[in-house]
């Protein structure tokens, strides 16, 4: 045996046993394998141990909501953290390291259905999925939400120190091709979203940018990056806290968090459009308890529940009875919910296993450049 | 003092090497040999890698690109070593020479800020060096001092004061480096330090050897092994850094292990990953066994 | 080891001399600055840890009830401990080999074995967690059991680190004490234990510091080899940075500063600051 097929071998072998246990467990009703867990014994009505594996973004949940849920279901959930969809991409991809419930944004979605990591969501199971909005439900990502539950959405703008600004940004061509505020912008460091979002500028779509745009693009970013502060990782609004920059690409959701800090900071949607994002509720393949991680989703869709979870987050919510029950000062917050218009010339990135490496070498010669 | 040959001393041998030697071979090369081969390999899909023996991902890590930014990244942790073993050479003198009783202190006063996370620190640090921050404070505070001073004498006043950048550009990735690398520098420093003969100092201070003269003469080459351990162990992991560049740094601050970074997690490239990294590794492999072997004739170099 | 016993010489007090001690002096300043800014802000009255909005001590009350954030605390120690104890016993066998006998392909193991701090992190992670999923490591053990596999991704990148301090101090040591020790009956182990080990102490406590550190703040490849239960500080301080650090981790990091201090000061009173300072 050669050891290219011995490396696969490997990877097969782990799957294999990873199904038998998964087989195992489902036999035995959650017997099996379990022995030297840490949670053996005690049995659910649904045949599961009382444990469920969340994989979330920190500062993601209701204060109280995992321990609501225990008291519930009796589920104890365990919550670790992950840094950023790439991370929880690249962890999974040796295999489920144990986790039932993960919440990747929607592109990653997408990658992970076609990497075959993710299980059917079975609705029946859900029923609170009525809540959700129905433009959340109807998603170019997961066509008939078959892998996936919303959870929160998002949208690219431009964040800014309205005291500093002569007036509100309202194009991407302060942020991409303008000295009007030379060293006073930070964007994203995220090449993907940033040809994206200079697609949008182009006035092309986020979704049909070809191999000839991507070298268009990279010239105007080597052009503009003199003008640029710093790509930042997603912590663009601490810069603008800090007074670093005046203008920042950030998401709704973390400017809309400083707003209520800062009386001279606003958001806006260039009138060219914009990427809409959303974090979803998805189970990965392997998870030892889906019907746990079922009743979760279900528990955190409830208006009343997921209000708890809105109001410690703060992001927009896909849930249209969650939003009903939220207060005006949220639902009317303009950076939370923009405006219909604006939101309308918004799309949601296609995942493109192609682009994304012509992205990433680009954007290395800008930065190299 | 000759090395031994392992024959002549089986059992010490077989005593202090077995569990390195398994160590290192069940627990890296192993690993680290899954990694080899997909550098070999090509993306067939999103998650399997095909091992089919292509050199297209080295070829491809050594495009200009790649190599300018190495070189860059080489240059900028060879700066940021030299800056910590002049400012770390001193502060390991002084541990040796201090009393004993404030010998502990002085360690645990070096070692006491890394055992916070590097992540907080480097948060923290960014706030001292920011546009606000309190170094541009100071700093304005004393140009301000200064502009009055001048006013006092008659002269024009300083121009207003600009904030200086501080954060955000390659200074701040140096500054930032040389924070997070010191005490790599330091300890091994003070360990080779300690067991200078104090008598060779004195003769050569009685002999009417200046201090800087016996610094050079005497302290210097005895300290050589630790010299070497310390520039090993500050360069290498500094050649290596991510974390500074990416959160310090401006857009020209990336740095090679930023690029590796990428190829793993966004770019999904791991095949171009792992030729990157072990480009990496057989330049550093090639250097440390030259090293050996160079030492080897004369047999009681180590 | 009482084979050179410091005797008070005036032209050898460099620790006296005032360019030395304010050299020091700017060093430390250098290094806690930033420590006492992160402390300071531990009592900030905002949720991000960028500007200063009043003073207030709540974010200690919120680290206090935060059982995820000491968890991850106990787990990093935890780890960072039996990572330093493996890492300090693999690294200094691998420097005494190194450094004692001749072997076929030396420069080959001695190269090979600097690699692990050469190779970059992710690289070493992603190596760790193809071989963890490769060989089937179980998930969902109990702890510190369930540790198993961080702690020995964090041996193999720790030792290398020791294994250099330690061989840079044997370089001065001279064979033929340890010659005299067995010519007086000493064993072979006897003659290591009482003679090799003394001369390489402060090596061993240099290894050990490096080791904890390097354990204690490592983030990516502790993030590739953790299976669920198993964050560490850093993975969980790395997780925090898309909202920003919040205050409660400073409060946290400010505890656990003052806690090494205390800890520290007790021991070294208990011992008559001997364990550390005595190490000639």
């Amino acid at each position: 045996m050669d050891l290219k097929t011995l490396l696969q071998a490997g990877g097969d072998r782990r799957s294999l046993l990873k199904g038998m246990g998964v087989a195992a467990i489902g036999l035995s009703f959650g017997g099996g394998l379990a022995g030297c867990s840490q949670e053996a014994g005690k049995k659910l009505a649904n045949g599961e141990d009382g444990t469920l594996n969340l994989y979330n973004w920190d500062d993601y949940m209701g204060e109280t909501t995992l321990a609501d849920f225990k008291g519930a279901a009796g589920v104890d959930v365990k919550m670790d953290l992950f840094d950023n969809n790439d991370t929880l991409f690249a962890k999974f991809r040796a295999g489920n390291p144990g986790y039932d419930l993960i919440v990747p944004t929607n592109d990653f979605v997408e990658r992970m259905v076609s990497a075959d990591m993710l299980q059917k969501i079975d609705k029946a199971q859900i029923p609170n999925l009525k809540n959700i909005a129905p433009e959340f439900i109807d998603v170019d990502y997961d066509k008939g939400r078959q892998y996936s539950v919303p959870y929160t959405w998002l949208v690219l703008g431009i964040g800014y120190r309205k005291s500093k600004l002569a007036s509100p940004p309202d194009s991407w061509k302060l942020l991409f091709d303008s000295d009007q505020y030379k060293g006073r912008i930070a964007v994203l460091s995220e090449a993907g979203d940033m040809f994206r979002l200079y697609a949008k500028y182009l006035g092309k779509s986020v979704n049909d940018i070809t191999p000839a745009d991507v070298k268009i693009i990279e010239a105007l970013m080597i052009k503009q990056k003199p003008h640029i502060a710093k790509f930042h990782s997603d912590d663009g609004q601490d810069l603008l806290a800090k007074g670093e920059v005046d203008l920042v690409l950030e998401y709704n959701g973390d400017i809309a968090q400083l707003m209520a800090e800062d009386d001279d900071i606003a958001f806006a949607i260039p009138k060219e459009g914009s990427q809409l994002n959303s974090d979803n509720f998805c189970i990965p393949k392997g998870a030892k308890h889906p019907k746990n991680a079922h009743a979760f989703i279900n528990f955190v869709l409830d208006a009343q529940h997921g209000k708890k979870v809105t109001e410690t987050i703060l992001y927009p919510t896909p849930n249209a009875a969650v939003k009903a029950l939220m207060p005006d000062s949220y639902k009317n917050n303009p950076a939370t919910y923009p405006p219909a218009d604006q939101l309308a010339k918004c799309e949601y990135a296609k995942f493109n296993p192609d682009l994304q490496p012509l992205f990433e070498e680009a954007f290395t010669r800008v930065g190299a450049a | 003092m000759a090395e031994q040959d392992w024959k002549q001393q089986k059992r010490p041998f077989a005593a202090v090497s077995t569990l390195p030697l398994l160590w290192t071979l069940l627990f890296f090369l192993l690993p680290m040999g899954f990694v080899w081969f997909y550098s070999f390999g090509r993306n067939a899909g999103l998650t399997e890698i095909d091992i089919v023996g292509t050199l297209d991902n080295y070829k491809r890590a050594t495009e200009w690109l790649y190599l300018g930014i190495f070189l860059k990244s080489l240059a900028v942790a060879a700066l940021v070593t030299l800056i910590c073993l002049i400012v770390g050479f001193p502060v390991a003198m002084a541990i040796t020479f201090v009393s004993e009783k404030w010998r502990p202190w002085l360690l645990l006063g070096i070692m006491l800020p890394f055992w916070t996370n590097l992540l907080i620190r480097t948060y923290a640090l960014m706030i001292v060096l920011g546009q606000q921050g309190y170094a541009n404070q100071g700093l304005e505070a004393l140009w301000s001092g200064a502009s009055w001073l001048k006013t006092l004498i008659g002269l024009q006043p300083l121009s207003t004061w600009e904030p200086a950048p501080l954060l955000y550009n390659n200074f701040a990735v140096v500054l930032g480096l040389v924070y997070v690398h010191l005490p790599f520098m330091v300890l091994p420093l003070y360990s080779a330090l300690d067991r200078l003969d104090k008598s060779l100092i004195e003769a050569s201070l009685d002999l009417g050897a200046g201090h800087f003269r016996t610094l050079m003469k005497i302290i210097v080459p005895l300290a050589a092994p630790g010299i070497i351990a310390g520039v090993m162990i500050t360069l290498i992991p500094a050649l290596g850094a991510y974390l500074t560049p990416d959160l310090m740094g401006g857009t020209d601050s990336q740095m090679i292990a930023n690029v590796i970074e990428r190829q793993f997690k966004r770019a999904n490239d791991w095949p171009f990953g792992a030729a990157l990294s072990f480009l990496l590794i057989y330049a550093m492999f090639i250097l440390i066994a030259m090293q050996g072997l160079r030492k080897k004739p004369g047999g009681d170099a180590r | 080891m009482a084979f050179f016993k410091r005797t008070a010489h005036a032209p050898l007090e460099y620790s006296k001399s005032l360019w030395m001690r304010g050299w020091v002096a700017l060093v430390m300043l250098f290094l806690y600055i930033p420590l006492f800014v992160l402390m300071a802000f531990s009592f900030n009255d905002s949720k991000r840890n960028v500007v200063w909005r009043g003073f207030t001590t709540k974010y200690y009350g919120i680290a206090w009830e935060n059982a995820q954030l000491w968890d991850a605390m106990m787990n990093s120690l935890t780890i960072a401990f039996f990572a330093t104890i493996f890492s300090l016993i693999i690294g200094s066998m691998a420097a005494v080999m190194l450094w004692r006998f001749r072997f076929p392909f030396k420069s080959a193991v001695d190269g090979t074995m600097s690699l692990p701090i050469i190779v970059p992190e992710i690289c070493l992670g992603v190596a760790f967690l193809v071989f963890f999923s490769w060989i089937g490591w179980p998930s969902g053990l109990v702890w510190p059991i369930n540790l198993g596999a961080i702690i020995i991704a964090h041996i193999t990148f720790c030792f290398p680190f020791v294994t250099m301090v330690v061989r840079a101090r044997l370089a001065s040591f001279n064979r033929e004490q340890e010659e005299a020790a067995k010519d007086l009956g000493a064993s072979e182990w006897q003659a290591f234990r009482d003679v090799l080990v003394p001369h390489i102490k402060p090596a061993l406590v240099s290894g050990a510091l490096l080791a904890f550190t390097l354990s204690l703040d490592d983030f990516v490849i502790t993030f590739f080899t953790s299976t669920p239960g198993t964050d560490t500080f850093p993975v969980l301080v790395y997780s925090l940075v898309k909202r920003g650090v919040t205050p409660d981790v400073n409060a946290a990091s400010t505890i656990l500063i003052l806690l090494t201090v205390l800890l520290t000061a007790v021991a070294l009173k208990l011992q008559g600051a001997k364990a550390l300072a005595d190490t000639h």
